[in-house]
């Protein structure tokens, strides 16, 4: 199907956010509401020996102290079900809650946290990778073996996934090497850090709880509700009103369930909202530390014979949705190269940390930034440029990668090439400047999505969707489709969404899947639309059906614009004085892979409509100081058509800065008990827009079957895995060190000049 | 919790005499006790209107700069960026523009914290704060104001009016520099500031001043061996050492001791060194940190 000329790219909800009409979850208030506030463990391993809540509860004012004894006994988790709503025995990480209160106002409830009896005996927490999965390591589940498992997750001890990707005999393949590269890399642990801190309000009416949140996905927050409240599907609507960002950290349910059993118990609606250190200490949500050990060895002619690999992973004290994870690194440490011997093995590790979870391309950037760094040290090593090595390795269009998939027509190469043009690649640099290079991928998501589509009598139109707006504007996008479909203006169609007590389920945003999946089920029931109006215009111009066109508002005869009728008389004229139309995405289906074994499957082996990237970044370092400034990125995406090219080019801005955060400044630090050291803003730094590099943007427009509407592929989560890699190599190609802990900062750069220094 | 908005000097002194504590931006202060670093006072006398507070008046011998004076207004005001350039510097890096235009001098200054970014070009200025009550009008030296972090020698009933600065002879330049690890709602990691005056060629006086290395902004001793050299490699090395040497710093989050230690002599090395540039005439646009690429670099 050709690519029509979408209409220029119209935000509906730009507007509403940008004068501040715009409602976020924390701005409502319902009468008789309640401020809920939670008791947290306080310590980061301890087992409970005395929860009592009388006191807080006999507070005037208190409407409701819930804790473990309140709710059903249900575990939940992907993977493994090892979590509750609240600690029943053991506190597994400093953000564990223990209880949750409702009262009159902020001031009460927190009279009722103090009066909270809470006693621990501390154990000593869980926090080294290597010795947590030492032979008697104590556990952070002691009864993991009780809980249920689902798919393919191998687990043993405080291992919570062992995954691997694995091709050939790569021991055998190492040794024919020429040249062998052997690296270790660390990454700390960041957060998705949305400026709007979560927020959520229950209301109870009867039987039925409508709870208001600041969720991505809003079907998963019902799912989660109903799953550990032991609700049916049809009592619980989730709406989700304006979302202040997420990326990633509000994927999954995360305190829905507590507010909605607080608010049944208060007999009141009860609302939370969490403070910037809740928002770093509590959510399941973060993007996990990681160690990573990768050897790679080179043949003569610089062609990667074959590469091995073991990565930890800190997963913190619950799975939330990371059993994945496992899988996902290892393909990142792979990379997107033709590999012919691969063996990897990749090992999520519980600890007592702060639970790991999705963040926007979760495992990527560490993975990514460990893997093309290690790729310039094997350039650097056989005395090759680092573009020219890459050109050499990457996969193209036809090539088989690391798990045997075989690519139909991708643009890496081009994506390559062009992001080193656009930087002038070997081109001499003022001292302390330099550019370095890095390629990433990522993959595309297919899940089932519903919508709506009506066509009101007075010409305008409504799209009922699933999809939810984080900031993308994807969401947006879907208007464009849908008024394309129509032939109708993009202002006249109307969207309603994130709100699941209208729309038909869907992935919400995460995974990339707004346009891909949601995008697919708009376009295909404003088809159904299109059809019907088609239907009646050929009707009533007495042509065939197939000669219709709908365009401009006007459903007309092919060949004969002459012969027409306005689109907004057939909707009237229809039977209802409306017309509908409901589709289901169709399902995609994920390419084979041959001749690799890989342990742990999570469906991360196969990757369905890949996108490729290929970032170079200009630093400049003062060698004095080790502060280290991005100066330029040079983004180039192949993420198959793009349909959107204002929200595309915002979509890799974001990426590329969040990249930058990651690569200099946003480290998550610990104190030696597993607690949280900079819990804040002031600490955990953020970039800011003045310390933005220029962003240079490009796309490599490749019409991409089996995946999204009109050939597009995912792109939310692709930019930012690139930027970090590109990053370091462009710090070690300005001061002559490499830098081997994430994030890069200052400090840690001027201790390896201070070393490098020291040993010459 | 009370709020008076005063109109004049003698209303907020009077209002301290009863117990009231001033809020003129409130950025420190509202801040710091959202962060649960200290409740509200219960009687707080808004400050921020009077604009007796908010002038800069140029005298014989001295400049006034009233410590409602924001700093928006030092870092982009002809007279200060002129004569004491290092003020600009500092005000130039604070927080964000909201910040800086409602933030104050006098706040900056009564704060007390060692990481504050006008303090030290202040304290190599050799300003004095103007401290009144009911009862009298004083001049206290800041190096006596400071008696640890976030705590001054003031007494409750008193306010800070203003910050007093001996007017600069010729051939004068000043400069702050501070390592920061971005370029915007940054704090200092280290900072320094260098006031100097050459005759011909050669330094004819210099003072230093270190921004969190120690519990209060510090003032660097020993410098007497660069006074009649130039501003050249020894000289700042000088600078460098000495600094270095005389700071006192922790290890906390935002960087170790050793760290710290190090970066404090090549902020101060540069601090001079563009002191004594602006002081030969050259101007290096403010803050020096974007202009000369220090820190986080333009």
């Amino acid at each position: 199907m050709a690519v029509t000329n979408l209409p220029e790219f119209i935000r509906a909800d730009g507007p509403d956010k940008v004068t501040g009409s715009g409602r976020y979850t924390a701005d409502m208030t319902l009468t008789g509401q309640l401020v809920a506030k939670f008791k947290y463990g306080e310590v980061s391993h301890g087992r409970i020996t005395k929860l009592d809540v009388e006191a807080a509860r006999a507070i005037p004012g208190v409407f409701a102290v819930l804790t473990a004894a309140d709710v059903p006994d249900v575990r939940y988790s992907y993977g493994l079900a090892d979590r509750t709503l609240f600690a029943t025995d053991i506190i597994r990480f400093e953000g564990e809650i223990v209880a949750a209160v409702a009262a009159i106002d902020a001031d009460v409830a927190q009279q009722a946290l103090d009066a909270i009896v809470l006693e621990v005996d501390v154990l000593e927490p869980i926090t080294d990778l290597h010795a947590a999965i030492a032979d008697g390591s104590p556990l952070v589940h002691e009864a993991i073996d009780t809980y249920e498992v689902t798919g393919d997750t191998p687990h043993s001890g405080n291992i919570a996934t062992h995954s691997s990707i694995s091709m050939g005999d790569a021991e055998a393949a190492m040794a024919t090497a020429d040249t062998v590269v052997t690296s270790r890399y660390l990454a700390d642990a960041s957060h998705a850090t949305p400026i709007e801190p979560r927020a959520v309000i229950a209301q109870w009416e009867g039987d039925k709880v409508t709870v208001w949140t600041s969720t991505q996905v809003p079907f998963d927050a019902r799912a989660g509700v109903c799953e550990t409240l032991e609700l049916p599907t049809s009592k619980v609507r989730i709406i989700a009103p304006h979302l202040g960002g997420g990326f990633g950290g509000k994927c999954g349910a995360h305190f829905e369930p507590h507010i909605a059993a607080l608010a049944r118990a208060a007999k009141r609606p009860v609302k939370l909202v969490f403070s910037r250190w809740e928002e770093f200490i509590a959510p399941d949500r973060r993007r996990e530390a990681m160690i990573i050990d990768v050897t790679t060895g080179v043949d003569a002619d610089g062609k990667i014979v074959a590469r091995t690999g073991e990565i930890l992973l800190d997963n913190g004290a619950y799975m939330a949705d990371s059993s994945f994870f496992a899988q996902a690194a290892a393909m990142h440490v792979a990379g997107p190269y033709v590999i012919p011997a691969v063996h990897i093995d990749a090992k999520l590790v519980y600890t007592n940390h702060q639970p790991s979870g999705s963040v926007r391309a979760p495992t990527a950037p560490q993975g990514c930034w460990a893997i093309e760094s290690h790729t310039d040290e094997i350039a650097k090593a056989i005395g090759m440029d680092a573009l020219e090595f890459r050109r050499k390795n990457i996969v193209t269009s036809g090539s088989t990668g690391c798990v045997g998939q075989t690519y139909d027509e991708i643009g890496l190469d081009q994506c390559l090439d062009m992001a080193a043009a656009s930087a002038g690649w070997g081109q001499d640099l003022p001292d302390g400047e330099a550019l370095g290079i890095s390629v990433g991928w990522w993959p595309s998501f297919a899940a089932p999505a519903g919508a709506y589509a009506k066509l009101h009598g007075d010409g305008t139109v409504q799209v009922i969707t699933g999809a939810s707006e984080c900031g993308t504007g994807s969401v947006m996008t879907l208007r464009m489709l849908a008024a394309d479909e129509i032939g109708i203006d993009e202002t006249a169609v109307e969207l309603i969404y994130q709100d699941t007590g209208a729309a038909p389920a869907g992935p919400g945003s995460s995974g990339s899947q707004t346009l891909f999946n949601h995008g697919r089920a708009v376009e295909k029931a404003s088809r159904m639309v299109a059809d019907q109006v088609k239907e009646l215009a050929a009707a009533q111009l007495e042509a065939n059906v197939s000669d219709i066109v709908l365009d401009n508002g006007t459903a007309s005869v092919a060949g004969s614009p002459a012969i027409s009728i306005p689109i907004v008389e057939l909707a009237g004229a229809s039977e209802t004085g409306e017309i509908l139309g409901s589709a289901a995405a169709d399902a995609i289906e994920w390419p084979e892979i041959t001749g690799s074994t890989c342990l742990g499957e999570q469906g991360f082996s196969s990757w369905l409509a890949p996108q490729f990237s290929c970032h170079v970044a200009r630093v400049r370092v003062d060698a004095d100081t080790g502060v280290t400034r991005v100066l330029e990125v040079h983004a180039v995406h192949d993420s198959g058509t793009i349909l959107n090219p204002v929200a595309a080019h915002g979509q890799v801005e974001g990426g590329v800065m969040m990249g930058v955060g990651q690569a200099l400044t946003e480290g998550t630090r610990y104190d030696d008990q597993g607690n949280q050291l900079n819990a804040g803003l002031l600490e955990y730094k953020l970039q800011t827009i003045a310390d933005a590099p220029k962003i240079t943007t490009q796309f490599v427009e490749i019409f991409t079957d089996n995946a999204g509407p009109r050939g597009a592929k995912g792109l939310a989560e692709a930019p930012n895995v690139a930027t970090c890699g590109a990053v370091n190599n462009a710090i070690t190609n300005a001061t002559g060190v490499r830098i081997r802990q994430l994030p890069m900062t200052a400090e840690r750069v001027w201790e390896a000049i201070n070393d490098s220094e020291a040993a010459s | 919790m009370t709020m008076t908005i005063a109109t004049t000097i003698d209303e907020i002194l009077s209002g301290l005499s009863q117990g009231a504590r001033p809020i003129a931006g409130g950025t420190d202060l509202v801040v710091g006790s959202r962060q649960g670093k200290g409740t509200l006072p219960e009687h707080l006398i808004a400050i921020d209107r009077v604009s007796e507070l908010a002038h800069i008046e140029v005298g014989a011998e001295t400049t006034r700069i009233g410590s409602g004076v924001t700093h928006a207004t030092l870092m982009t005001d002809p007279t200060i960026v002129a004569s004491f350039t290092g003020v600009s510097d500092a005000a130039a890096l604070v927080g964000s523009p909201a910040t800086r235009n409602v933030g104050t001098i006098g706040g900056n200054v009564m704060n007390g914290s060692p990481a504050m970014d006008t303090g030290a070009p202040l304290v190599v200025l050799g300003a004095q704060a103007e401290l009144a009550s009911t009862s009298a009008t004083r001049l206290v030296d800041l190096d006596e104001l400071w008696v640890g972090p976030g705590r001054t020698s003031a007494a409750d009933d008193e306010l800070c009016t203003a910050l007093v600065i001996p007017n600069r002879p010729e051939s004068s330049g000043s400069a702050y520099v501070r390592l920061e690890y971005r370029r915007a709602m940054e704090i200092a990691i280290v900072g320094a500031a260098a006031a100097v005056t050459l005759d011909g060629d050669a330094i004819s006086s210099v003072r230093v001043a270190l921004t969190a290395v120690a519990p209060t902004i510090i003032s660097v001793g020993g410098l007497d061996a660069v006074v009649g050299q130039p501003a050249d490699e020894a000289a700042l090395a000088a600078v460098s050492e000495a600094s270095s040497e005389q700071a006192a710093p922790i290890s906390d989050l935002r960087a170790s001791d050793r760290y710290r230690r190090h970066m404090i002599g090549v902020m101060a090395r540069r601090a001079v060194e563009a002191a004594a540039r602006r002081a030969s005439g050259e101007t290096i646009s403010v803050p020096v940190n974007r202009a000369l690429g220090v820190g986080a670099q333009s």
